[in-house]
């Protein structure tokens, strides 16, 4: 019973455990056409992605919660315009970096931009 | 027996069912008295900072640590935060703040190193939390852990100032942060001559407990999940979740043991534009913490 009462004290504290900062603006592009492009580049070979199906690689890191890193591939501060740099010339930001270059087009990378900031 | 006497007979076993439940509570809730005495005289509690809370007590105390400084933020009035201010507060920052909570790219002392809990990674704090949270537990400290109140050093602008610095965190990438640093006329700190290496050990067998614990010690934790651990849970760097199976170290090495002893002593030696710092680990200590990573499936 104590127990009982003493969760149902509790529970608004357990649900007010949410960040205090608003979300910074969702980054221009559409994100259903970025998780298509995602299929369509093969991302998922070398990257396991939330919610696209078959995305399980092992050679890089995972994208979980991709939008709340802080740096991108270890060198950048995780914002809109620097991720879409890195996604589409990763060797001229970190020469050193085993991410290939795909080739990406701008308004592409605006939607796997758009996609990955989902996944929060 | 009437209808009278049975109710009378009925309400007597209820009454003496409810004493019993009664002294049944009374007991237990001696006893849990007792207990909680006994567990803290005894000192049935280890406080050894290598020894973490266990994940649903850290859960509790983190949620009532952001909820007080949430709750008090609420009152601070925000001033307009210049870059004039972030360029006076970043020279406060490496003056006062970088020893224990590190800078893009630059590792934090030994005492912040060894600190539960573990001083958090300011840029992943800005992303998070408002200027009015930043704020308050500059001024007045956090008790319990190793932040202490600077009112007493700094004015509020002074305070607004590292504030101002410290929103700005997020936006900035290590080189950024370099070439800040160099020509704001300040030395840079260079951490690995700075903090002396833990008295060598004669080599050993990689020893997985004993990197886990390392893990805690160097505050691996303050910037990557790692599965086995308790901490901030920040997403600074990658999850470590899988990095024994994973192909490269931070996208640039080849994932073998030895590689990894290699980025984890001298990850700026490996790619020099890497926000992980060079942390002064020892070889054993690497390979300690290595075996541990690579048993991360």
């Amino acid at each position: 019973m104590t127990a009982k009462y003493l969760f149902i004290l509790l529970s608004p504290l357990l649900l007010a455990t949410g960040c205090s900062k608003d979300e910074a603006e969702p980054p221009p592009g559409d994100p259903a056409k970025g998780k298509a492009l995602i299929r369509d580049y093969g991302c998922g070979s070398c990257h396991a992605i939330p919610g696209i199906p078959g995305a399980d690689g092992r050679t890089g890191p995972s994208l979980e919660r991709i939008a709340r890193r802080v740096y991108l591939a270890g060198v950048l501060p995780n914002t809109p315009s620097d991720m879409m740099r890195w996604i589409r010339a990763p060797e001229a930001i970190d020469p050193r970096t085993a991410m290939p270059n795909m080739g990406v087009s701008e308004s592409d990378a605006h939607d796997i931009t758009a996609y990955l900031y989902t996944l929060k | 027996m009437n209808n009278q006497g049975r109710q009378d007979s009925v309400q007597k076993i209820r009454k003496r069912i409810e004493i019993h439940v009664g002294l049944a509570i009374a007991a237990l809730v001696v006893a849990m008295g007792v207990g909680a005495a006994g567990f803290v005289y005894w000192g049935a509690y280890n406080v050894s900072a290598l020894q973490q809370h266990t994940e649903p007590v850290f859960t509790v105390l983190n949620l009532a640590l952001d909820r007080s400084i949430r709750q008090r933020a609420e009152e601070v009035e925000v001033p307009k935060l210049t870059p004039d201010m972030a360029e006076q507060g970043r020279r406060l920052y490496e003056s006062r703040c970088v020893q224990c909570h590190g800078a893009p790219g630059v590792g934090r002392d030994d005492v912040g190193k060894g600190l539960t809990p573990v001083p958090p990674n300011l840029a992943h704090t800005a992303k998070a939390k408002s200027a009015a949270e930043i704020f308050w537990p500059i001024k007045h400290g956090i008790k319990m852990t190793g932040m202490p109140s600077w009112q007493f050093k700094f004015n509020d602008e002074q305070i607004w100032a590292i504030v101002a610095f410290i929103t700005r965190l997020p936006e900035m990438s290590p080189a950024d942060y370099q070439t800040m640093s160099a020509s704001g006329g300040q030395p840079s700190r260079d951490v690995t001559t700075v903090s002396a290496p833990a008295p060598a050990r004669t080599a050993a067998l990689p020893d997985p407990e004993r990197g886990k614990l390392a893990l805690y010690g160097y505050a691996c934790i303050a910037c990557h999940r790692i599965p086995g651990t308790v901490g901030p849970h920040a997403d600074v760097g990658p999850p470590l979740k899988g990095i024994g199976e994973r192909r490269y170290i931070a996208g640039v090495l080849l994932n073998t043991f030895d590689n990894m002893v290699k980025w984890l002593r001298h990850p700026t030696e490996v790619d020099p534009l890497t926000a992980m710092p060079d942390l002064g680990v020892t070889e054993q200590d690497a390979m300690d913490m290595a075996a541990y990573l690579s048993s991360l499936e």
